[in-house]
């Protein structure tokens, strides 16, 4: 591990993101530079309305240096849902060293835990995190996962060991892959930003700010009978909270690493300038299909599956199902002061709404008032937001 | 009865019309077509068995003097042909059979809402015009929320004229060897119960349980066509590939997916994407008469859809242990500190395609001999599972064999005539400076004569090739390759003469047909052995074997 990404590590200890880019542009850089990340398989709870604190597995990111014994007395039974999203670049050298650090609500389970790149070209099933094809990682053992990614795009990663249960129970999240053309700022059409989603060759997926958000379901009563010592039907499977980034509106509109929410870390929050072009990565790991809307505002679909849209198109209410991923650029549109406007430390903004198209996904657990798979689209008057620096970046 | 049941089979297929439905030799894999333009199919009821020890009635379409079957046949037609299906009813009340995306379809029988309807005991006919290649489904237009559900539906497949190598269109050419059907359905078993009992039948307290692919629920997926176990489920899904190559392997897989279930399915390939070419029997297609396939690491297929995927799966590193090898420090790890779940494995134990690993003591693998698996199934997870129990209902496997098939080198060997002048077999394994070395006789014509053994061959393996590479201490001296034949205990000669002389010579040798004779059974199963035969001198010399190494496709 080098030094630089110890220390960018270290930055984000909330553990919202991590990953390659650091290096990016760096003179360390060599043919394949490398990104080396930690992850830690445990259990924990989670906060959500209407109920006590809701028994989950999870992900958390943890110090590669670290011994596992280290690891076990400071991270176990402290997951997160959703678990880390990681930033990672075309052609980079991508270790993920998994460590299992047992179940502090189950000691009595022994479950391996795995990482599958869910979408990942994969070239050897060593990699794929599939316990019956590949190895699981047993409690207080490690395995480190080679990824050398290639195609850019928008994917995820989960466990594979018994992974309806797993899935659930919260050990997913969002991994992608900036493309190799990110750097330089010639294409975009605008000549200020050196981001972009694909490798287009013409800018038109360039972008000021992105947004990776893991459309998610909870059936409660799964994660009760896990945390009960009983069994759950999972054919019986019929969910009552509806998630983005492992929270439920208003969780949803809280910012990163918001105290309220210590394990349920990031925010879906979107805010942008007026002109700000957002590409939204979006991905499915429920077990339903979901409708997106966002009123007031056309998506453009750019990508699907980590691969860009020969023929990129404009949709109000975008379906993505279970496993699907999808690219969305959208231009925030002019303040308009005679619609609704609020007001917060950074200044006036009005509010779009990025939510599901099925009301009773809007919910939380059946109580009244909007909930469940919704956040908001803030754009100020002005240009009061700096440059985002990190995917998901919020603005207090 | 049974017997009789079956020599009245028997009797009807061998005096069927020629230009009646034949079922062909069912391949071991893949999708199983009854090719024809006239079908006899009968609405029938029977059992299926679940991997959870359940057994569901169901009523399906079955071939007219065929056993019952869930799903119905798959009927391959070409296009333009003038198709007629006959259906003969052996269920309780009238049923039907619709073709959507079939139009003009004609027939005769009693009166329905949607089709002709054959009633109990009756019959009905229906004709049209196969005038669109494509992938489609028949299912019963009879109170479809029950006949459905309860198992009236099949694939039907129309194939280009002149094309049965295309999909559609010359974009969509694919390995005719390498055609699958994953047809997706999904089962309500206390419906069925309902059905089965005289119950009522209340369609609105669906609760899907099961979700199979050809009728087989996740393992039994994996099993072959037609095995014996699985009497009324005769197809399975095993999807196999090799690499993608260029010159040697260009094309890819066809994978024909179709819907008739209740629900949509969203379905996750692992290894590489699939390649979305057609939806419901119509190429995708720009307005402007592009291209507008698209790639795909899931993708949702709608109840009553069919798509059409073309596969192909790529290392783009080309990963190997030789030249390009992953770092060290990821790809050896130490499997005793890491478990493979339930002591049942698809791991080869090797980073390395076509390579294997040792796995530890008490692991059991399933891995023949180096090749990949990967699951292909629902990502809605809920269905990736038989009942209340993971890793089952809508699932199948990817397996990627190696690019040279199966390699195995000589563990043994044994010498006919002459003696040892040094080395072991495992101076066989490759192509060294590592010798194994046999001196000829002294006598008379001088003679080298010896065999290398090669174990763990599984039964049914094809393709047979085997590699020698050698050299003798004196000048060009005619090396014969034999095989041994187990049948009749002979040794089989493999071609013609080759002059080895004093440097390395290699040649290639396939075994005669049938080339099962050759695989050991019995207290030699797995085993095979190969002879090289050095002789016609009167000077005493050593053949010198640097590598014998056997290639086979694994069953």
């Amino acid at each position: 591990m080098k030094r630089r990404d110890l220390l960018k590590a270290g930055a984000l200890a909330g553990g919202l993101l991590i990953g390659g880019r650091a290096l990016q542009g760096s003179a360390e850089a060599a043919a394949n530079p490398e990104a080396r990340i930690g992850l830690a398989g445990t259990d924990g709870h989670i906060t959500l309305p209407g109920r006590g604190p809701l028994y989950i597995f999870g992900f958390a990111t943890v110090p590669l240096a670290a011994s596992v014994g280290d690891l076990v007395a400071n991270y176990k039974g402290k997951a997160q849902h959703v678990a880390p999203i990681l930033d990672v670049k075309q052609d980079n050298d991508v270790y993920i060293t998994l460590t299992n650090l047992g179940l502090v609500g189950r000691p009595d389970l022994v479950d391996a835990h795995t990482i599958h790149w869910h979408g990942f070209r994969t070239p050897s099933a060593l990699f794929d995190g599939v316990p019956e094809a590949s190895i699981g990682v047993p409690i207080e053992r490690q395995f480190t996962y080679f990824f050398r990614p290639h195609n850019p795009g928008t994917y995820m990663y989960h466990c594979h060991f018994e992974d309806v249960e797993h899935v659930q129970m919260g050990m997913t999240s969002i991994v992608f892959v900036r493309p190799a053309q990110d750097g330089g700022s010639a294409l975009d059409p605008l000549h200020r930003t050196t981001t972009y989603a694909y490798n287009d060759g013409d800018g038109s997926t360039a972008y000021d700010r992105h947004f990776a958000i893991l459309l998610n379901e909870i059936e409660e009563r799964e994660h009760d009978a896990d945390e009960q010592i009983q069994e759950f039907i999972f054919t019986d499977y019929d969910p009552q909270y509806f998630t983005l980034n492992g929270r439920v509106y208003p969780q949803t509109i809280l910012p990163n690493n918001d105290p309220s929410l210590p394990y349920q870390p990031v925010s879906s929050l979107i805010q942008a300038n007026p002109g700000d072009r957002v590409l939204l990565r979006l991905a499915n790991l429920g077990y339903l299909q979901h409708a997106m809307q966002l009123p007031g505002i056309p998506m453009k679909v750019v990508g699907e599956d980590a691969t860009p849209h020969s023929f990129p198109y404009v949709t109000n209410t975008l379906y993505i199902g279970p496993g699907e991923a999808r690219d969305v650029l959208f231009t925030a549109p002019p303040f308009n002061p005679s619609a609704p406007v609020t007001t917060d430390a950074r200044g006036s903004y009005n509010t779009y709404l990025f939510k599901n198209r099925d009301f009773r996904r809007l919910s939380n657990r059946g109580s009244p008032g909007l909930g469940g798979m919704a956040t908001e689209v803030r754009v100020y008057q002005g240009s009061p937001l700096p440059a985002q620096t990190s995917v998901g970046e919020t603005y207090a | 009865m049974r017997k009789a049941l079956l020599a009245a089979a028997a009797l009807l297929v061998a005096f069927a019309p020629s230009a009646r439905a034949q079922a062909p030799a069912v391949p071991r894999q893949g999708i199983v077509c009854t090719n024809g333009t006239t079908f006899d199919l009968t609405a029938t009821p029977g059992y299926i068995e679940t991997p959870d020890g359940n057994s569901v009635l169901m009523w399906s379409y079955a071939l007219a003097g065929g056993e019952f079957q869930s799903p119905g046949p798959v009927l391959c037609v070409n296009e333009g042909d003038s198709v007629t299906v006959h259906l003969h009813n052996d269920l309780t009340e009238p049923v039907s059979i619709v073709f959507p995306g079939q139009t003009g379809v004609g027939g005769s029988g009693s009166s329905g809402l949607l089709a002709k309807e054959a009633p109990a005991g009756g019959d009905a006919t229906y004709t049209f015009t196969a005038s669109q290649p494509g992938t489609y489904v028949y299912e019963s237009g009879t109170d479809p929320e029950k006949q459905v559900e309860m198992g009236l539906y099949g694939a039907l497949i129309v194939r280009p004229a002149g094309h049965p190598d295309y999909a559609y269109d010359a974009a969509t050419r694919f390995d005719p060897q390498r055609e699958y059907l994953v047809l997706l359905s999904d089962i309500d078993p206390d419906l069925h119960h309902a059905v089965e009992t005289g119950a009522p039948y209340h369609f609105d307290q669906l609760r899907n349980r099961y979700f199979a692919i050809n009728g087989r629920q996740f393992p039994d997926t994996l099993q072959d066509n037609g095995v014996s176990w699985l009497p009324a489920q005769p197809y399975g899904s095993l999807i196999r590939v090799k690499p993608y190559n260029a010159t040697g392997n260009p094309l890819p897989a066809l994978i024909r997916m179709a819907n008739v279930g209740t629900v949509n399915h969203p379905f996750h390939p692992h290894g590489n994407h699939i390649k979305e070419v057609a939806q419901d029997g119509r190429p995708l297609r720009t307005p402007g008469g592009g291209d507008a396939s698209s790639e795909h690491f899931a993708e949702t297929i709608g109840s009553g859809q069919t798509q059409d995927y073309l596969f192909s799966w790529t290392d783009q590193d080309s990963w190997n242990p030789g030249s390009n090898p992953f770092p060290a420090s990821v790809a050896s790890p130490d499997y005793r500190n890491l478990t493979f779940k339930d002591g049942n494995t698809w791991s080869s134990g090797s980073a390395y395609l076509g390579s294997k690993g040792t796995l530890p003591v008490g692991t059991v693998s399933q891995n023949i001999c180096g090749e990949w698996y990967f699951p292909w199934h629902s990502h809605a997870l809920n269905e990736f599972t038989n009942y209340d129990a993971g890793f089952g209902g809508m699932a199948t496997l990817l397996r990627v064999d190696p690019p040279g098939g199966c390699t195995a080198v000589a563990g043994t060997a044994s010498i006919l005539a002459g003696t040892l002048n040094s080395g072991t077999a495992t101076a066989l394994a490759a192509a060294d400076t590592a010798y194994y070395k046999v001196n000829s006789t002294v006598s008379g014509t001088r003679t080298a004569d010896w065999y290398g053994g090669f174990t763990g061959v599984p039964r049914g393996s094809t393709g047979l090739a085997v590699t020698y590479t050698g050299r003798n201490s004196i000048a060009a001296l005619p090396t014969t390759l034999w095989i041994w034949k187990w049948s009749t205990s002979t040794w089989v000669q493999m071609g013609a003469a080759t002059g080895v002389g004093t440097s390395d010579v290699t040649s290639t040798r396939t075994p005669p047909s049938p080339q099962s004779d050759y695989i050991g059974t019995g207290a030699n199963a797995g085993k095979v052995r190969v002879r090289v035969l050095t002789t016609g001198t009167t000077t005493n010399f050593v053949t010198q074997g640097n590598l014998l190494k056997l290639t086979y496709d694994a069953p």
